[in-house]
């Protein structure tokens, strides 16, 4: 049913694509650099068809983006259609680096399986506004809104019940997103009691104190913990703690 | 491939409309509280309107679940194109009354009033924009006669706008509209879809980041999200069956999430 190598090359495909744009912009600020930089330089600059052939010096230098590996090799093309014309002019070279490229139109075709084909107008401002709009007479009805939110007591009893450290997780993750630090420490806790090898339970837990101002006791607990599990984010924690970029 | 982590999650995200399965969600709630207190009102028709896809069909379903504990509620959520036919299965279902001799509009309401209900029996119409323009009209001249409260859903797109206003607007009595859901609803969506069938490891997979991912691509639409996460849940599967070594645990990979969309088409590639 699926075909999973073939979706696989349609998405790579799709993000090169994708950031074409980007890698273009990038390219022709190069250039354009480049070049400013040698016909301001008064020897070289009597010399302007050199200027032409400098692009080519390009993959060897190590300025590029990280991100910009997998889609440099298509805009190579780019660079030589340069090639034999002028050097860029300025405002050329800042049009073709468009910092937004329109990806979200490539999203906007409706699928849509009923019989009479309805369609999805493209992209609405208004699809995003969280408040509902209500067209009529809304006499004073109010009604309670934490009531449709996640109902974190309901999951909590749940949680009493199965004592399932997936949802302890999953409710200690709620807290610390909502600012209440001791209930994650909490839940967290009582996680890492249930089943000691989640390591995020281990990382709330610390991430926990250190919101709650105890810094050495979070220290402490991820030391142990590395010593145990040797894990990569835990020390990516405990090193973030120690320069104080995790505060 | 069936006992696999991600089979259940996968089919929690199946297109179909079943009251059983109704999520609460800040709008959606308001809007079902609205729509609760206009057939309580002594209207004569509702409407509810608003893109595919938005939860028209959900809602009228969960209504007609919770009223037909209290009152005499029908239920057509596959249109009768039929005029005959339509007013036949009406006075069947509502009236009890099966009649041998054509079902004309005045013998419906004769009959209507020859049982004198207490109450004003009502109807729920799913997909009235398949109706044709000369049964609207019976259908509104039976409200008129107050023989029946019809509650009607009806697609929002630009056409059947149109159809809308000349046909309801002064006649509609209420329209309540449904909408795309938010970011943040949408997030509440899925996690409670999940955590009510105790899929609690997979709900913890999702971020904030693959939300909004999911909502850009869906725009926040129940039913292109349920699209995306069926075909991404399928993905899963697929990937713990055949590359296990790929699956992480701690995330949703925005690279399947857009190779699921692509699946589904909500990506051109
Ligand atoms: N509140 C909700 N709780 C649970 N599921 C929902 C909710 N709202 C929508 N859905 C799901 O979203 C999908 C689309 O909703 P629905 O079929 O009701 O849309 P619709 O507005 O009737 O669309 P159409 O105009 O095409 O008939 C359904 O599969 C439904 O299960
Ligand atoms: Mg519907």
């Amino acid at each position: 049913m699926l075909d999973i190598k073939r979706l696989e090359r349609r998405w790579l495909k799709y993000k090169i694509k994708k950031f074409l744009p980007y890698a273009v912009g990038v390219i022709a600020i190069l250039i354009l650099g480049i070049t400013t930089f040698f016909w301001t330089y008064p020897e070289d600059s009597k010399n302007a068809p050199k200027v032409v052939t400098l692009p080519q010096k390009l993959p060897a230098e190590p300025v590029v983006q990280p991100i910009e590996t997998t889609v440099l090799e298509p805009s190579m093309e780019f660079v030589q259609s340069f090639q034999g014309t002028p050097p860029p002019q300025k405002a050329q070279a800042v049009a073709a680096y468009s910092p937004k490229p329109v990806q979200r139109q490539v999203y906007s075709k409706p699928v849509v399986e009923t019989f009479n084909v309805p369609e999805y107008t493209p992209p609405q401002p208004k699809v995003l506004t969280p408040a509902p709009k209500v067209s009529t007479n809304a006499n004073g009805i109010s009604i309670n809104r934490d009531e449709s939110k996640l109902d974190i007591d309901e999951l909590q009893s749940r949680f009493k019940e199965n004592s399932n450290a997936n949802l302890g997780l999953f409710i200690a993750r709620y807290h610390y997103e909502h600012g209440n630090y001791s209930e994650a420490y909490n839940y967290a806790l009582k996680t890492n009691t249930l089943n000691n090898r989640i390591d995020e339970s281990w990382i709330l837990f610390a991430k926990s104190l250190v919101k709650l101002n105890r810094i050495d006791q979070a220290k402490k607990t991820l030391q142990l913990y590395i010593s145990q599990s040797n894990s990569d984010n835990a020390k990516g924690l405990l090193e973030s703690i120690d320069n104080g970029s995790f505060k | 491939m069936e006992n696999s982590l991600f089979s259940k999650p996968r089919d929690l995200f199946l297109d179909v409309v079943n009251p059983r399965d109704y999520v609460q969600i800040d709008s959606v709630s308001h809007m079902y509280q609205l729509l609760k207190d206009s057939v309580q009102k002594p209207l004569k028709m509702i409407l509810l309107y608003g893109r595919p896809g938005t939860g028209k069909s959900m809602l009228l379903h969960k209504l007609h679940h919770d009223l037909s504990k209290h009152q005499k509620v029908f239920m057509v959520s596959t249109p009768i194109i039929d005029e005959d036919d339509f007013l036949r299965v009406l006075a069947q279902n509502i009236f009890g009354h099966a009649p041998r001799e054509v079902m004309t509009l005045n013998r419906f309401l004769e009959v209507s009033g020859a049982l004198s209900l207490s109450d004003v029996p009502i109807v729920l119409l799913d997909e009235a924009q398949l109706y044709s323009s000369a049964l609207m009209e019976k259908i509104r001249l039976i409200s008129d006669a107050r023989a029946i409260k019809f509650v009607i859903t009806l697609h929002k797109t630009d056409k059947e706008d149109v159809i809308a206003k000349e046909h309801f607007q002064t006649r509609i009595w209420e329209s309540i509209e449904l909408q795309n859901a938010s970011a943040e609803e949408l997030k509440v969506y899925i996690q409670k879809k999940l955590l009510k069938a105790n899929c609690f490891d997979v709900a913890n997979m999702f971020n904030d980041k693959n939300m909004k991912l999911i909502t850009s691509l869906t725009k926040g639409n129940y039913r292109e999200t349920n699209k995306l996460l069926f075909s991404l849940f399928s993905l899963y599967c697929w990937y713990e069956e055949n590359q296990p070594h790929s699956l992480q645990y701690n995330a949703i990979k925005p690279k399947w999430i857009e190779m699921a969309a692509i699946h589904t088409g909500l990506i051109h590639a």
